[in-house]
């Protein structure tokens, strides 16, 4: 054996360095998404900084009025903050009550039968288009708005924390399901086995268990709903005001993504207005940052391990202050709640609560029992309604348009005859493009952290860099590839611009999943190979990257989905509404469906019928390929069993 | 046995996991505060029948039960009968401490809260009253405010216990109660054990047979999901009519 001791002669050298170039190559992938971040931080600010040559940052910030294209332009930001805050709020008043107790049902009360339904639906309710969404709202929620409370009319702050709280459900949800179902089997026993009811081992230890895990649920489903464009754009009315008074849900608001997606398209670039436009996105970006990094630390805090003794033992903990702190924290909250309601809804509401009270003391524990079960199933049935009439309606008002000439013409008179064919084609070729693009760099990232690190300060940045990625909002990803990649590198409104923005956005979806399913195959596997004289990379490609490949194409799949379905990242890189042409060359542009039903929807009039055939091809297209990636977890979940 | 005072009678008990026979025909009755002990090899079905007394098995699926279990005469799996009631009167602690994650405190004042008492006083003399029952009480009475994991595994234990005795339970189930603990914090327990015998009704299962030849009063022999022979303990130690009872117990099985 003189390899051993020679690891300088031929063969092994040669090994050596192969595996030590293999893995080079993945760490390079790993640190693209790190490095990603960084330029995408950087390429903002360095169009955001001109800005403060005019305007001065506290007069951004605080300023009570945007109007940059006005005679005399005002670039103050205080009204769009106000507005992201005000419409979070209010999807989080629908969305938190409603996500937790269908999380719980579904974790405590739903027979395996009713999962076995809920759950995917749920999953689908996450992959609808935000566009979709947006078309929903627009042409149904706002007019149910505006007969209900008789305005004249219903895009109002309402109508996008409605819509914003339905898109935050599936987050809220399933994160929460996931704490609760985390939690260890010995409570739930302990407890009953003392005489507490179910209720009572829910309401009092399960919950409280889970709380950090259903906090960071709440908190992703708040990143999401600062995040989101299109749907925002559609519903809100967006106009740059402070509700008058604060409390007058039926006011239109405007919101920082909202006005990226407005006037990025027409903004002359080099103006201050343009720079204007990227103080908003950093604004925005910062803010998505700060609630993302909450949620990774909580997360992180309960992924230490929360209930093991190990960890109980150290951590110094004064229950007596906890308790304290509980209370001043509740006073607070309900100090300010009182204070933004008008008085006759705060009465209402403290009647309400003493209200509950005196029932809960009044009522028997078995009846307690009833009436929370029936409010959890309650809260779960709506969200099924929810997605019920979504999909329907956009399925019956859609059909009648599906014909052979819609699948396969070009649009005319401006999208209200002839059909969507070079749409689809444009949105077939955007995701191709970005998947060939993210999935070779998002594998790597994967196989690197994975397999070849344990951590260390390097990995830390680089897992910190992806996880931002991944809370980025799209529109971010948008504006960057318009600065870099269509100005900078001077790509033009094309489909590489497109593929590319698209493939930076998927990358974080595709590491992560792909980590998982590397993660489930257990270390005896690799150790088995290892001991066989493999090599690392050997071990990786012929025993560890095959059982993984099932997980690895379901993150893929939901990828492409998702890729498919947005909207915010290709509005300034890649899509133009009408070209009777397919394109010929990565450097045209293309047509794509979320752009087009975003443009029929919000500026041709008189094109109902081909704006539900849209929606609903959009709705199959990403609907029916995130139904294969749910399949088709289900499926290999339940063929390997290690 | 029957003839006794029994708390707890089991006629013609059967119990199935989806297709395994895991309780066969099981006649017993369990001696109002005396304590009972369950032994057998792994897997023969003490903890199932345990759990069968308190119902905790409605808890897994795919399970079928029949036959009878009579507490105080009446049939627990009665359809009218209400199995937190059940639970409440008849406690039970389990082979790993599960305290919740929350104070000594709250963990032992959470039965009697879920049971609805609220006054403060009240529920700080239960408190006090099931440590020191649970002879926990001087370890633990100046940090009562601290997190139950901060105590050790014999400690976690002993609190599970007083957290069930805050209940008031009649019966106490015990399903192998010191397997995790070390030989000091087993001999606190079994102490524990001879102590609550003049208020409770206790049962439980053990690997141990020293343990169960010192701290019972009668013992069962369980075998492949049978109880195969039931006596008073000195009786199944010394005289074992069934010679599977003398092999297991004199270590000569399998
Ligand atoms: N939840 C369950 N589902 C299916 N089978 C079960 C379940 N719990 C126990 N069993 C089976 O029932 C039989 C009896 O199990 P039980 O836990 O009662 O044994 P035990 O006597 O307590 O064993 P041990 O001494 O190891 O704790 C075993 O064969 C076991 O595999
Ligand atoms: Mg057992």
């Amino acid at each position: 054996m003189p390899e051993i001791t020679h690891p300088g002669t031929g063969s092994t050298r040669l090994r050596a360095l192969k595996e030590q170039g293999v893995r080079s190559v993945w760490f390079l992938a790993a640190s693209f998404a790190t490095l990603t971040v960084f330029f995408i931080l950087l390429f903002l600010l360095q169009d955001a900084l001109p800005l403060f040559a005019t305007v001065s940052p506290l007069e951004f910030l605080t300023g009570d009025t945007w109007n940059p294209t006005g005679a005399v332009p005002s670039y103050g930001i205080w009204p769009l903050i106000v507005g992201t805050l005000l419409v979070t709020l209010g999807a989080m008043v629908i969305a938190v009550p409603l996500g937790i107790g269908s999380a719980v049902c579904l974790a405590e009360l739903a027979p395996p039968r009713v999962k076995a339904v809920a759950k995917p639906a749920i999953e689908l309710l996450a992959g609808i288009p935000s566009v979709v969404y947006g078309f929903f709202g627009l042409i149904i929620l706002t007019d149910w708005l505006r007969v209900a409370f008789d305005v004249p009319s219903g895009e109002s702050w309402l109508a996008g924390s409605i819509l914003l709280g339905v898109m935050a459900l599936p987050t809220i949800i399933s994160v929460s399901e996931d704490a609760l179902n985390s939690v260890p089997a010995s409570y739930r026993e302990g407890s009953l086995a003392l005489g507490a009811t179910r209720w009572q081992t829910i309401s009092r230890v399960l919950v409280p268990s889970a709380l950090s895990g259903i906090t960071a649920a709440v908190i992703l489903g708040m990143g999401r709903a600062i995040g989101e464009t299109m749907a925002v754009i559609m519903v809100t009315g967006n106009a740059a005001i402070i509700p008058d008074p604060i409390t007058n849900l039926l006011s239109p608001i405007r919101t920082l993504t909202g006005t990226l997606g407005i006037e990025m398209g027409e903004v002359a670039v080099g103006s201050t207005h343009y720079h204007a436009l990227f103080g908003v996105a950093v604004v925005l970006l910062l803010i998505t940052l700060t609630v993302n990094l909450a949620a990774l630390w909580i997360m992180k805090r309960i992924r230490a391990g929360y209930g093991t003794e190990e960890q109980g033992r150290h951590r110094l903990r004064v229950p007596g202050l906890q308790r304290k702190a509980r209370l001043i924290v509740g006073i607070v909250l309900a100090l300010l709640v009182l204070l933004i309601l008008p008085l006759p809804a705060a009465a209402a509401l403290l009647v309400l609560g003493a209200g509950a009270v005196l029932v809960h003391r009044r009522l028997s524990r078995a009846n307690v029992q009833h009436l929370a079960f029936a409010l959890l199933w309650a809260s779960l049935g709506v969200v099924l309604a929810v997605l019920a009439v979504i999909l329907g309606y956009i399925v019956v008002n859609g059909l009648p348009a599906i014909t052979w000439e819609f699948l396969t013409q070009p649009p005319r008179d401006l999208g209200r005859a002839g059909g969507i064919f070079p749409a689809i084609v444009g949105t077939l070729y955007l995701v191709g493009g970005a998947i060939l693009f993210a999935l070779p760099i998002g594998i790597g990232a994967a196989v690197y952290l994975s397999e070849y690190t344990r951590g260390g300060r390097v990995t830390t940045a680089i897992r910190a860099g992806i996880d931002l990625l991944n809370g980025t909002p799209s529109i971010v990803f948008g504006l960057f590839g318009f600065t870099f990649l269509v100005i900078f590198l001077n790509f033009g409104v094309s489909l590489i611009a497109g593929m590319i923005t698209l493939g930076l956005m998927i990358l974080p979806t595709i590491i992560r999943t792909t980590e998982e399913a590397l993660k489930s195959v257990p270390a005896s596997v690799r150790e088995g190979s290892l001991a066989l004289g493999a090599t690392r990379w050997q071990t990786i490609r012929r025993v560890v990257l095959p059982p993984a490949v099932p997980g690895i194409l379901t993150g893929t799949i939901l990828s492409i989905g998702r890729a498919a379905g947005e909207t915010a990242p290709i509005l300034f890189t890649a899509a133009v509404f009408s070209t009777r042409f397919l394109p010929n060359s990565l450097d045209d542009p293309v047509m794509a469906l979320p752009y087009h039903l975003f443009i029929l929807a919000t500026t041709v009039p008189g094109a109902e019928t081909q704006q539900y055939g849209t929606a609903l091809v959009l709705l199959v297209l990403v609907v029916g390929i995130y139904a294969v990636a749910i399949a088709l977890r289900h499926h290999s979940q339940k063929k390997i069993h290690w | 046995m029957k003839e006794h005072d029994a708390i707890i009678t089991v006629n013609h008990l059967n119990l199935h996991y989806g297709e395994h026979h895991a309780l066969k025909e099981i006649e017993v009755g369990f001696a109002r505060h005396k304590v009972t002990a369950l032994i057998g090899p792994s897997g023969c079905g003490k903890s199932t029948l345990l759990r069968c007394l308190n119902r905790m098995n409605d808890l897994v699926e795919n399970v079928r039960i029949e036959g009878e279990v009579r507490f105080e005469g009446t049939d627990i799996y009665a359809p009218e009968v209400d199995v937190v009631e059940i639970r409440k009167q008849i406690g039970m602690v389990f082979q790993r401490p599960n305290p919740f994650p929350k104070s000594i405190y709250e963990n032992v004042a959470y039965g009697p809260r879920v049971h609805g008492v609220r006054d403060r006083s009240t529920l700080d003399a239960v408190v006090e009253k099931s440590l020191r029952d649970a002879a926990l009480w001087d370890e633990v009475k100046d940090r009562l405010d601290a997190p139950a994991f901060s105590l050790s595994g014999g400690q976690q234990q002993r609190l599970c216990i007083a957290r069930t005795l805050a209940v008031e339970p009649e019966v106490v189930l015990m399903d192998e109660p010191c397997s995790a603990l070390d030989p000091i914090a087993t001999a606190k327990i079994e102490a524990l054990i001879e102590e609550l015998k003049t208020r409770y009704t206790v049962i439980i299962v053990t690997h141990n047979m020293q343990q169960a030849a010192r701290a019972s009063d009668y013992t069962g022999f369980m075998y492949l999901g049978e109880l195969v022979e039931f006596g008073d303990t000195p009786q199944v130690f010394e005289a074992p009519r069934e010679e599977l009872t003398e092999r297991y117990i004199t270590g000569r099985f399998g």
